[in-house]
This record gives C-alpha cells, sequence and structure tokens, in this order.
C-alpha cells in the first residue's frame, strides 16, 4: 500500500510541477510592463525600475519561475501589483470562505445523493426511482448560478430567512457564517447531489447483479442484508472518484457562485484581479486551485486503498 | 423417503416457460446429477429449489426438504433454509466471493447468520470448515482475500461457505467448470468425501456427462426445461431409453472417421526450434532489477504436412503465448520458427506468404468477428495477405466458394455476425482460415465452447477438410478426450515446457511423464456403453 | 418503452433549440440590437411573448440569437475535443504500455488539473474575454476526456480475438485502428459527445455569465441572466426565460444521449438499468 501511493504520490508530484510551468509561461506570454501598467504612462524611469525590483520582474525568466515555485513552498505567494500587500496573506483570508464552502457544498451533496441513490437502486422500477431520477436528470440540467438566483429571490428576498449575500465572518461566530454559506452551498450542491445520487444508483445496482450477491443471498443473508453488508461497500468505489472530482469542481463552481452571492473567497478575488490584471495574484490562485484538485485526487487514491484491499497489496 | 422431493415443478419468465414438470429426488448421502446442454433449464432449476430466481418468474409445483414443503415458506423462514439446511456452490469462483472481505470473514458470516455463537465459536467453525475443504489454516489463514487464491481455491472457499453448518442438502451447479482438469478431480473427491462424512444429499449439475457419469448415483438428462431421462447412473447408460440421451451419450464420445494414414512420410511443415518467450515483470519499486517471467522455455516440435497434432496443457501453461508467437504475433527472445522453409520472423516483419499459409480458429465464437462487418468482408479479411489483391468479383467468388464448404449458403455472406448460432459462427470462423487456402491451421480450443452435439459436427467438418485440402493442424485444447479423438500426435505443455510428445494412442495408454500420469488420470471418463 | 420515450423528447427538445438558432439568422419577432427604450421590461404578453429587458429589446428574440452562440461555442468546442482527444486515445491504446502512451496519459491528467473554468479564466487573463476563448477553453478541456474514454475502450477491443486475426491477416496498427477499432467505438463517441454538447452548453452560460464568454452586443444566455439579476425581484421574467432555455437544452441533449445510449446498447436495452457507473463518469467532468 506504501509503495502504492508513493508511486501515486510521485506522479501527482509531477502533474503539479507541469502544471506550474504551464501556468508560469501562459501569464508570462501576457504582452506589457507589469511596472508600466501599475504605474500610469507618466511615471519616471527610476520609479519604474525601483518597482521592478520591488515586485521582482529585475530578473530573468528562468529566475523568475524558480523565485516564484520555492516562494511558493514557503508560503510567500509574492506581493499584489495592486494592493501591494503579500498575496499569502490575501489568499489565506479568502480561503477561509471558499474552502468551507466548498466543503460544506459537498457534504450537503453526499447526504442528499446517498439516501436517494440507494433508494432508488433497492426500489428500481418503483414510483420513488421514477420521481427520483426525474429530479437528478432535471437538476443535471439547471446551471447552478440560475439556480442560486432563485434560491436569492425565495429564501432571502421573499422570505428573508437567509440574506442575499455578504458574510459577517467567522469571528461572528461559527453558526452566522454558516448560515450565511447555505443559500451558496445548496446553489452548488444541487447539480453534484444530482450526479451522485445517479452514479451511487448505477453502481450499486451493478453491485447487485455480482456474483457474490448471489453467493450471500445462498447462504441465507435477506436481499437487505445482502445489500448492507456487501453491495454498498462495494458500490462505494467508483462513488469515491466522483466525489474526488467533485471536490474540485466544487472549489471551480465557487468562483462563480462567491460573485452571486458576494462571497469574499478566492473566485471574487481572481475576478478582480483579472479586471486590474494583478497577474501574480491570477496565477497563484490557479495554482492554488490546481494543487486542490491534485490534491484531492491523492485523497482519493487513499481511499480506494482503505477500501479495496486488492490495491493495498499491489505493487 | 427422500431428502429432496421436487414435484411437478413449473417456472416461467415474464410468460415464457422455461421449466415444465420437473420431477426429481435425492436422498441423503448420494448424488444426483443433472445434466444438460446450455438452455436445458438445469440451472434454473437449482435455483428454484433455492428460491432464488430473478424477479418476474413465476414458479408452480412443490420442493420438499426432509418433510418440509419449502414452496409453502415465507421469504423470511426460507433466508432460514439457505445456508443452514441447503448450501449451494456457483460456476463461477473468481467472482462468487466479495473481493473486499477476507474469506474467514464469509465463512463465519453463514454461521453468524443461522446461529448465535460467540466470535470464538464461529472462529473455531471457520477453522474447521477450512480444513474440511483441504485447505489448511496454518497455509490458508482466514485473514487472506480473494484475490490471493488461485480459482480452485476460491472454489474450496465457497464450498466452505456452503457446508459450515453441515446442510443436509448441497447444490453445486457446475461448479468445476471454469477449472483445470486436476483442479477439477480434485473437488470433485472432495464433493464426493463431504457427501459420504455428512450423509448430505449433493445435486451436481454439469453439461459435461463424464463429470456426472463419474460422480453421480442418480442421473437426470434435461433439456428444452423438460427431464427426458432419469433413473440411476447404471441404468441410465445402459438402457437408455430416450434418443436424446442417446444421442447426447454419442456426441460426446464422438471420434471423427479418420482417414487411413498416407504411406509416404509426409514432408516437414512446421519447424519450432528452441522458441523462448519472456515477459517483463513489473518492478516493485524503482530500484529493483527487471525481472522476466519466461512463458515459452526452449520448445521444439515438428509438425508435418497433413498431420494433426495436439498440444494439452492447463491454464497457465503458455499454451496461448506459443501460439500468439507462432502466428508471429509477439516478440520472441530466442529461437526460431520456419513455415514451409521459410523463417517466420517476429512481429509486423512477418512475410506475407508465411501469413497466408498460417490460419487459426479462436475458441469464442462471439468475440472472433467484427460485430460491424458482413459474413462477406469478415470470411474475406485474409485476402490482405495476398500478394496480388484479387478484385470484387474474384474475391465474392473466393468467399462463396469457402462458404459452400463449410456448410453455409452464398446469400449468408451479406448477413451480419449476430444472425448465426455458435455453431454456425465457428463455420463461418473456419472459412476464414480456409480463404487463402493455407497449409496450417491452429485451432486454439476452438471447439471448447460449443454444446456437445455442435462439438462433433465441427470436428467431422474439419477432418474432411484436412483430407481434401491437405491441411495441418495444430488442435490446442483442455479437452483432452476431445484431443484423444481427433489428433494423430499430441504434445503435453507445463510451465512452458514440452513435457511430453508422442503418438496421440500412445501418450494416453502409457503416458511417461508423470504429469502427464496426471493429468489423464484426472480426467473423467465417459463410460463406454452400447448404442 | 421509456427509453425511446427519453429519446423521443430529448430530439425534440434539441431540434427547437437548433430550430430556434437556425431561424434567428433570417428573421427574428424583433431586432436584438437596436434598443426600445420606450418598450422597457414590458411582462410577457402581446406583442412580446417573452416580454423586453431594461433596454427594451424583446427576450424571445435574444433567446433565438442566444441560441445561436449557445450551439456554436459547445458544438466547436465538443469538435476540438474529439478532432483532437480520439486519435490520442487510439494511438495510445495502439501502443499500450510504450512512451507514447504514458505521454499521451500523463498529459491527459495534466489537463485534468485544470478544471474548465480555470482554463478560461487564463487564457482571458491573457487574452481577454471573448467567444473564441470560450471555447478554446472548453475545448481543451474537452480532448482528455474523449481521449481516455476513447484509450479504455480500444484497449478492450485490441484483446478482442477479431483483432488477432486481423494483425494474423498482417494488417497494420493504424490500417487496424482505423478498419476495426474506430468504427466499433462510434456509438460511445457520439453519446459521449452528445454528453459534452450539453456540458458545454452549461460552461459556455457560466462562462458568459461571470464575463469571460461571449461579449456584448452578442447576446447569450449567461450574459442576459448576468444584466437580470439586479432586477430579479421586479422583473423575473427577465432571468426566468433564458434560465429555462438553458435548461431544457442541456435537459433536451442529455435525455437524447441517454437515449442513443440505450438504443445503441442492445445489453443495456434488454436488461439491468440505464446507465452505467462508467459512463456517468466520463459524463460527469462538469466544470
Amino acid at each position: 500500500m506504501i509503495r502504492y501511493l508513493a508511486r501515486r504520490l510521485l506522479s501527482l508530484a509531477l502533474t503539479l510541477l507541469v502544471a506550474s510551468v504551464v501556468i508560469f509561461l501562459i501569464i508570462e506570454v501576457v504582452p506589457g510592463d507589469t511596472a508600466s501598467l501599475m504605474l500610469g504612462v507618466n511615471a519616471d524611469e527610476e520609479t519604474r525600475l525601483a518597482l521592478r525590483e520591488e515586485l521582482g520582474l529585475d530578473v530573468s525568466k528562468p529566475v523568475r519561475y524558480f523565485n516564484w515555485v520555492s516562494g511558493m513552498l514557503t508560503g510567500d505567494f509574492g506581493i499584489s501589483y495592486t494592493y501591494r500587500t503579500p498575496v499569502s496573506e490575501m489568499i489565506a483570508d479568502r480561503m477561509m470562505v471558499s474552502f468551507p464552502l466548498a466543503l460544506y457544498a459537498l457534504a450537503l451533496s453526499t447526504l442528499i445523493a446517498f439516501p436517494a441513490g440507494i433508494i432508488a437502486a433497492t426500489k428500481r422500477g418503483s414510483f420513488s426511482d421514477v420521481s427520483i431520477m426525474g429530479v437528478t436528470q432535471l437538476g443535471v440540467a439547471i446551471p447552478n448560478f440560475w439556480f442560486a438566483m432563485i434560491l436569492v429571490t425565495i429564501f432571502a428576498i421573499k422570505l428573508r430567512w437567509f440574506s442575499a449575500g455578504g458574510f459577517p465572518g467567522w469571528e461572528v461566530g461559527f453558526f452566522a457564517g454558516l448560515k450565511s454559506l447555505t443559500l451558496p452551498a445548496f446553489a452548488l450542491a444541487l447539480p453534484q447531489a444530482s450526479i451522485l445520487a445517479r452514479v451511487m444508483r448505477s453502481s450499486l445496482l451493478d453491485t447487485l447483479g455480482e456474483d457474490f450477491i448471489r453467493t450471500a443471498r445462498a447462504k441465507g443473508l435477506s436481499a437487505r442484508q445482502a445489500l448492507w453488508g456487501h453491495a454498498l461497500r462495494n458500490a462505494l468505489i467508483p462513488v469515491l472518484t466522483i466525489i474526488g472530482l467533485q471536490f474540485s469542481f466544487l472549489l471551480a463552481g465557487a468562483i462563480i457562485i462567491e460573485n452571486i452571492f458576494f462571497l469574499p473567497g478566492l473566485g471574487r478575488m481572481i475576478f478582480q484581479a483579472i479586471t486590474q490584471r494583478d497577474l501574480i495574484v491570477v496565477e497563484s490562485v490557479v495554482m492554488l486551485l490546481v494543487f486542490a484538485v491534485v490534491a484531492v485526487t491523492f485523497l482519493v487514491d487513499v481511499a480506494y486503498a482503505v477500501v479495496d484491499p486488492r490495491l493495498r497489496r499491489r505493487v | 423417503m427422500s431428502l429432496l422431493t421436487v414435484q411437478d415443478l413449473r417456472v416461467s419468465i415474464g410468460g415464457n416457460s422455461i421449466l415444465t414438470d420437473i420431477d426429481l429426488s435425492v436422498d441423503a448421502g448420494k448424488v444426483l446429477g443433472i445434466v444438460g446442454e446450455s438452455g436445458s433449464g438445469k440451472s434454473m432449476t437449482a435455483y428454484s429449489i433455492m428460491r432464488l430466481l430473478p424477479d418476474g418468474s413465476e414458479m408452480n409445483g412443490k420442493v420438499i426438504l426432509d418433510g418440509t414443503e419449502l414452496t409453502a415458506l415465507s421469504e423470511e423462514q426460507m433466508c432460514r433454509v439457505r445456508g443452514r439446511q441447503i448450501g449451494m456452490v456457483f460456476q463461477e469462483p473468481m467472482t462468487a466471493l466479495n473481493p473486499l472481505h477476507t474469506i474467514g470473514d464469509q465463512i463465519a458470516e453463514t454461521v453468524k447468520m443461522h446461529t448465535k455463537t460467540g466470535r470464538s465459536e464461529a472462529r473455531r467453525i471457520t477453522l474447521d470448515t477450512l480444513r474440511r475443504v483441504e485447505l489448511p489454516p496454518e497455509e490458508f489463514p482466514p485473514s487472506r482475500y480473494p484475490h490471493e487464491l488461485s480459482g480452485g481455491q476460491r472454489q474450496r472457499v465457497v464450498i466452505a461457505m456452503a457446508i459450515a453448518l453441515r446442510p443436509q442438502l448441497l447444490i453445486a451447479d457446475e461448479p468445476t467448470t471454469a477449472l483445470d482438469v486436476t483442479t477439477q478431480a480434485q473437488l470433485l473427491n472432495l464433493l464426493k468425501r463431504l457427501v459420504d462424512d455428512d450423509q448430505m444429499g449433493l445435486v451436481l449439475i454439469s453439461h459435461d456427462l463424464a463429470v456426472i457419469a463419474s460422480t453421480a448415483d442418480d442421473i437426470a438428462v434435461m433439456r428444452n426445461g423438460v427431464v427426458v431421462e432419469s433413473g440411476s447412473t447404471d441404468e441410465v447408460f445402459n438402457h437408455m431409453q430416450h434418443p436424446y440421451t442417446r444421442e447426447l451419450m454419442k456426441a460426446s464420445a464422438h471420434v471423427p472417421e479418420k482417414l487411413a494414414p498416407t504411406a509416404e512420410i509426409a514432408s516437414p511443415l512446421l519447424i519450432v526450434k528452441d522458441l523462448v518467450r519472456d515477459y517483463k515483470v513489473p518492478r516493485k519499486g524503482f530500484f529493483d532489477k527487471v525481472s522476466y517471467f519466461r512463458a515459452v522455455d526452449q520448445v521444439s516440435f515438428t509438425i508435418h504436412r497433413g498431420e494433426n497434432v495436439g498440444l494439452v496443457g492447463e491454464s497457465g501453461c503458455g499454451k496461448s503465448t506459443l501460439t500468439r508467437a507462432i502466428l508471429g504475433l509477439e516478440d520472441i527472445q530466442g529461437g526460431s520458427v520456419s513455415l514451409d522453409g521459410e523463417f517466420v520472423i517476429a512481429k509486423d516483419a512477418m512475410s506475407l506468404s508465411s501469413r497466408r499459409k498460417m490460419q487459426v480458429v479462436f475458441q469464442d465464437p462471439y468475440g472472433s468477428f467484427n460485430p460491424r462487418h458482413t459474413v462477406g468482408r469478415l470470411v474475406a479479411e485474409p485476402l490482405h495477405a495476398l500478394a496480388i489483391q484479387p478484385d470484387r468479383a474474384a474475391r465474392e467468388k473466393a468467399v462463396n466458394a469457402v462458404l459452400a464448404r463449410v456448410g453455409l449458403q452464398t446469400a449468408d455472406s451479406k448477413k451480419y455476425i449476430h444472425e448465426f448460432s455458435g455453431g454456425q459462427r465457428q463455420r463461418i470462423a473456419i472459412a476464414r482460415a480456409l480463404i487463402n487456402r493455407p497449409s496450417l491451421i491452429i485451432l486454439d480450443e476452438a471447439v471448447s465452447a460449443l454444446d456437445v452435439s455442435i462439438r462433433a459436427q465441427i470436428l467431422d467438418l474439419l477432418v474432411e477438410l484436412a483430407a481434401s485440402d491437405d491441411i495441418a493442424y495444430l488442435f490446442i485444447s483442455h479437452d483432452l478426450s476431445v484431443v484423444r479423438s481427433f489428433t494423430e500426435r499430441v504434445m503435453v505443455m507445463k510451465d512452458g515446457r514440452i513435457v511430453e510428445e508422442g503418438e496421440t494412442e500412445k501418450v494416453f495408454r502409457s503416458p511417461e511423464h508423470p504429469y502427464t500420469k496426471s493429468l489423464i488420470a484426472a480426467a473423467p471418463k465417459t463410460p463406454s456403453v452400447a448404442y | 418503452m421509456r427509453r425511446r420515450r427519453n429519446l423521443v423528447i430529448g430530439a425534440l427538445l434539441c431540434v427547437l433549440f437548433i430550430a430556434a438558432a437556425l431561424v434567428s439568422f433570417v428573421w427574428t419577432p424583433f431586432d436584438v440590437i437596436s434598443l426600445d427604450i420606450a418598450n422597457k421590461l414590458k411582462t410577457p404578453g402581446g406583442e412580446h411573448w417573452f416580454g423586453t429587458d431594461h433596454f427594451g429589446r424583446d427576450i424571445l428574440s435574444m433567446i433565438m440569437v442566444g441560441a445561436r452562440t449557445s450551439i456554436a461555442v459547445a458544438l466547436v468546442a465538443v469538435g476540438i475535443g474529439m478532432v483532437l482527444g480520439v486519435p490520442l486515445g487510439l494511438f495510445a491504446a495502439a501502443s499500450r504500455g510504450t512512451l507514447l502512451d504514458e505521454l499521451i496519459m500523463r498529459g491527459n491528467d495534466l489537463i485534468f488539473a485544470f478544471p474548465a473554468l480555470l482554463i478560461a479564466i487564463l487564457i482571458t487573463a491573457v487574452l481577454g474575454p471573448s467567444a473564441v476563448n470560450a471555447i478554446i477553453a472548453i475545448g481543451i478541456f474537452n480532448i482528455p476526456v474523449f481521449a481516455r474514454l476513447t484509450r479504455a475502450a480500444a484497449l478492450s477491443l485490441w484483446e478482442r480475438d477479431y483483432i488477432l486475426s486481423a494483425r494474423v491477416a498482417g494488417k497494420s496498427k493504424l490500417r487496424i485502428s482505423a478498419e476495426h477499432i474506430l468504427p466499433n467505438l462510434l456509438n460511445l463517441l457520439i453519446v459521449q459527445g452528445t454528453i459534452q454538447f450539453s456540458l458545454g452548453v452549461l460552461a459556455e452560460a457560466g462562462l458568459s455569465y461571470v464575463g469571460l464568454g461571449a461579449q456584448p452586443p452578442t447576446p447569450s444566455w449567461g450574459r442576459m441572466l448576468a444584466e437580470s439579476q439586479t432586477m430579479f425581484s421586479f422583473a423575473p421574467h427577465l432571468a426566468i426565460f433564458p434560465g429555462l432555455a438553458i435548461v431544457f437544452t442541456v435537459l433536451g441533449l442529455n435525455l437524447f444521449g441517454d437515449g442513443l445510449r440505450d438504443y445503441f446498447d442492445p445489453r443495456l436495452r434488454h436488461n439491468r438499468h440505464d446507465e452505467t457507473p462508467e459512463a456517468i463518469v466520463n459524463d460527469e467532468r462538469v466544470s
């Protein structure tokens, strides 16, 4: 198992390395000198050079790449061109919104999807199966930002149960923070829950058709006992893959949703950075999100090894 | 009174009748063999007894076990019967076990399901049961996972799960079909021993008459959902009443009529010399040395023109790799293959003229054809190897000619493969092999997937073609009785080497190598009877 | 029977939107570029079936023209994914276990680490927002989807005996890929194409919504939603109609894809259930 995970870790580290090169190269293509852009046309040469030095732009590109990567490894993401504050501090603040939001949505999606998928699979062809499948079909088709607008109208504007946007900060209180993330989390979770429920149902149905379920029935297990004792854990393997993927997509999807709810997360930050051409921020946030995707992929690999003994002894 | 009685059992699925008026009985300590070809309803009978029929099935009639009418029990009561009073073993040991649970847990589950024993008692029973199925816990601790065991060992675990509580009745549905002959013999012995030890009744289901004949006390022959003949084994074999039983017997023991061997000594056709095929074993760590697995180890043999040579061996012995190497589909690490005096060089460099002379027929009549091409196009594919490509009319003519030779119609060339039965598909495969007028056809388990009656017809066809076209066959099979009846010379392969070679009759009558001896001893024999 | 119903409903919805897009080239109820402030924020009914927006433009007309953008972006993106991804997958499968295979697969992993939105953000940061950039972003994202699917399916086909037969006949790997492998993958690719198409429509809407897609004055559904957001409480029709257009298009494509899959796959048509986990796994590369 250690070897299997070590190999996965190495391969993912390599992916990250190449990804960082790609991101750096793309951003470096941008024409124009950042320092002149920031200072405006009338700035004198001396100030410009000083600013270039301050931003670390006065060295060759390979050196800058190296500085960027080694800086990130030590938690130093550089200095924002616009705000002149360390990017790492900005990111840290914003992460406290984006990350909990993605986790919250993932939890919601799993909590909704598991029972729905299991009910649909065990009562295949029944009214509940057909309705669950119908709702999930619709859930996949609804754009989450549109769903968010509807949620805001109903629950914030009409019913006034939640505020329409903004984030009070965790220091106000955990539940106040959570409450302000509830509508966005639901908006994010709906399509993912629909997908997950479908995967759960189909994977469970596949597993229920396996030979070892028949063997379990021949031992005297009831259909229900066979489901809980044997089918569920086996059915979980493809479901894990999806959960892993979803976390990445929830992080990315949060970029859009944060804009609707005026949440001070990474998404809002990255759009402001694009408009202000604060490329170091764009560069770092994209790298961070790629890192999150890759890290979650690794966690899913670990989960596989825990669930499936066949992987534990493999190479 | 019988242990199990089945009376007037009828089953239909979605309105289609699957079983009609089945009557069976099994005594304690006896083995009832149910034999029949695919689709005869033998497995459905087993599922009916267990009441594990697929959704949408309707079942009528009575199943009585030891005075209890199972057909009258509720599903909940039936759960208490399954695993406790009736155990069941299935065909496919590779998938019959839950891959995520240890074998010990899976055996103990049977115990925990039906008794209120504590953990240590359940463990004691598990260890004891492992011993009863000859998997000594010292060697096969209950903490093993299914993927760490071979097919035969897994099947023993499945049996252990079924007999852990010493049920009165065991149902085994093709329990040895997926296994090699020696493993099959060991498992059949195990089942017989368990029947004797526990005075258990056994229902053994198989398509293989020889397996049934050597194991069962009573036999029921099934066809199209009906028991056509039943009685004690001796009675059935010696006084066959039903024409189908006779036909089945005849087909299983079928010996294709061979022509008298030609007097002149034929010239060598295929010469394989010191052939070696190594596979790279994936490295375990980054710093480990690359290691190799030798699948074919210095194999040498010759096949003469028009000769019919058998190659037998159990799964994993290297016979498939050898076939592919001869066909030029594998890189080889040593030795040579020459056909008709010309060296066959590995892979894509193999000359088209060699390709033309060597053809192959595979086992699976379903996977051997591209489902999107017409039969005409499929059969014409080997023409690619001709130096001058024939025009359309010539192609069509060639296709029609070979189709006629294998007993198919010209109109069949416009059809798609899914419109044909398994036997017809093997005929098409043979037609495809024939189209280039080859001198050698490799038959890779070519009749193994066919029912006995179809198999007999295909074997006859092959013999007929060999005689008229002077074709040599390399007949690869795990089925010793077919090899014995079909080939003139036989080679026995084990662990990548040919351990014995000689005239077929001679090898079968007086095998020399211990492995050949064990192989022949393990093969179930069809009783010889007067037709 | 239910499966055939999926196919029919899906096909009808798809045809409706494609027809709307095509008709918009020659005719729309009203002009979508010129402003008519006098008629702003009309509620649905009368002359304007779906009402008008804050500039007095006809919503129905904008949805028809918007369908053009959605369909064009998604279709071209799927095309990019297929044209580049399928051959890569075929090459990888034909050269299984070699360096080429390894390179292709690692390249796929790399792209998979970037959700489509991130690719779009990177491209926009460099080139500025436009519909073309949206196409490139979604297209790049589609490449590994098709490459992986093709490779996995082709690998299982390479194990078939009929491929061995073709090799025994002396055919090259390239020829076998074209003659035996690709035709047997077509159904699968068409189904996946439909599903990626629907994901493309969603992704385009999302990108336009955040301003990374089609730029004014080109109408697009995503931007219509973005512009209507502040007026949602008093003019909900501005958001409802474009939203429903997206939902029905995506729903139609998904139903059509599912229906096609069942129609093509006799195994699924006759027994078991509607979709395999692998199929959904492949579907769910949502951005």
